[in-house]
């Protein structure tokens, strides 16, 4: 589903990946963790080209990213991403945000795509909010709306950039069980997070990113109880002490 | 000849030595200088709206360029908005009615001149309006709707102009107030909308202090009903992002 070879990128004269190589195969749950500065959080918005790679190779459903003939808008429509701050369209209600997507971008008929937005938006448990605007609704609220927004593409990749760093704490659990859920159902996700209970539980695969490079890549057992790189233990020592 | 009768009118009118001793407050004459006045504001209101119609579309189109990632097109929109921008309506409006018909070999109208001044002065200052609109939205609107498979055009038309529009709605008030009030310095081409219509009256009657002060109340109530209107469209344009 998604291959990087030898990924390098460089921000001006600062080589934030330093020859990534991974892949992740349909289906699958890869979560990505590291400390912050450590490029994690720029992997993954090369995977939508939201950055574009200096030297190396992407493929994203068979598409080769750097390929100029290559239609970004529809490998994004395959591999979306859902943001720290939900980044949700503050003119539109919650339905308008939702259906978006699938009228204009996939071409559904404006009924249709709101029979999609409203199946969508009871999963993420928010049937009664439709016709409300963000603004009216709690932090873990929006989330939630930005990730039926995503899912509404029906896209084959979820991309999440650290979805509930941004709420409050008590929020954080809705956003994580609807995660949860979607990762039941079999979606392929990659996830950038701090949440190690999310990852343990979740994760069919771990990787620690440090400097820019893959330091670890493990299943989550062996990633949080017996970790091979110094790094990772101590940064695991670190954030597992709260 | 032109020049000349322009030049007599720039001039405060001369008074017989009574009427200037015994003044006294004629209010009949506010009344009767109505109707002549209210011929003039017609043209005002007429190249106001042309003005500001076409000087919207001007202004838009040249925000825009000065946004465009093409190399030439922003340049080609900061030297009109900064030609426009740094030097005065006045100028402006006596290069194109006195100047420009030298080089075209043909005379423009005074309506067409009017409004096109108008136009392309606006245009420069809401050109800003709307690069500076378009601007204050986060960045992270953009990468939203790239990332749900939005262009980049179908992202500035869904995501970003709705958004930078309502912003847009208190500078572009502001400016529409400004041109309105621009308008008076037409006189300088003959242009007769209401403040040339004024000064004919006064030549008439020798009544400034009436007629200015009825000229006076007829723009204030004109700019007053404009920003009740913005005022409204303002609100509820913004209905959605309030909670």
């Amino acid at each position: 589903m998604i291959r990087m070879e030898n990924v390098h990128k460089y921000f001006d004269d600062i080589e934030v990946l330093r020859g990534i190589n991974l892949s992740i195969k349909p289906g699958e749950v890869v979560v990505i963790v590291g400390p912050s500065g450590s490029g994690k959080s720029t992997l993954l918005r090369c995977i939508n080209r939201l950055e574009k790679i200096t030297s190396g190779l992407i493929e994203v459903d068979g598409y080769d990213l750097n390929n100029k003939k290559t239609d970004i808008n529809k490998v994004r429509t395959e591999a979306t991403m859902v943001f720290q701050q939900f980044n949700l369209f503050p003119h539109m209600t919650v339905l308008g945000n939702v259906t978006l997507g699938p009228n204009k971008v996939r071409g559904l008929s404006k009924a249709k795509a709101e029979d999609l937005g409203r199946e969508l938006l009871i999963k993420v448990g928010l049937a009664d909010k439709t016709d409300v605007y963000p603004r009216q609704l709690s932090g873990g609220q929006q989330q939630r709306v930005a990730i039926a927004r995503a899912l509404a593409l029906r896209p084959k990749v979820l991309l999440f950039d650290e979805p509930t760093s941004a709420l409050d704490p008590e929020l954080v659990g809705e956003v994580l069980e609807v995660m949860r859920k979607l990762a039941k159902e079999g979606m392929t996700m990659v996830v950038v997070t701090h949440e190690m209970g999310f990852a343990k539980e979740v994760a069919d695969r771990c990787i620690f990113i440090d400097e820019g490079i893959i330091m670890e890549e493990a299943s989550p057992i062996k990633f949080f109880d017996s970790p091979d790189h110094p790094r990772l233990r101590d940064f695991l020592g670190k954030v597992l002490e709260h | 000849m032109l020049i000349e009768t322009m030049g007599m009118e720039l001039h405060p009118p001369t008074f017989p030595e009574a009427a200037m001793a015994n003044f006294d407050f004629a209010y009949h004459v506010m009344w009767e200088s109505v109707p002549m006045l209210m011929k003039g504001l017609r043209y005002t209101i007429i190249i106001t709206a042309g003005g500001l119609f076409f000087g919207f579309i001007l202004g838009v189109a040249s925000g825009l360029m000065k946004l465009s990632r093409n190399p030439i097109l922003p340049r080609i929109a900061g030297v009109y908005i900064e030609s426009i921008r740094g030097t005065p309506l006045m100028v402006q409006v006596m290069f194109l009615y006195f100047g420009l018909p030298l080089l075209l070999g043909m005379r423009i109208p005074p309506l067409t001149a009017s409004i096109i001044a108008i136009a392309v002065n606006a245009g420069a200052y809401i050109a800003e309006v709307v690069r500076g609109a378009v601007q204050s939205i986060e960045k992270g609107q953009v990468e939203a709707g790239r990332s749900i498979g939005l262009s980049r055009s179908q992202t500035m038309l869904y995501i970003i102009w709705p958004q930078a529009f309502r912003r847009m709605i208190p500078p572009l008030g502001n400016q529409f107030i400004i041109s309105l009030k621009d308008t008076s310095l037409l006189v300088v081409i003959g242009m007769g909308e209401l403040t040339r219509t004024g000064q004919e009256i006064i030549a008439d009657n020798f009544r400034a202090f009436e007629v200015w002060l009825t000229v006076a109340i007829i723009y204030l109530a004109i700019t007053r009903t404009l920003s009740y209107a913005l005022s409204v469209l303002e609100r509820r344009m913004s209905v959605s992002e309030r909670s």
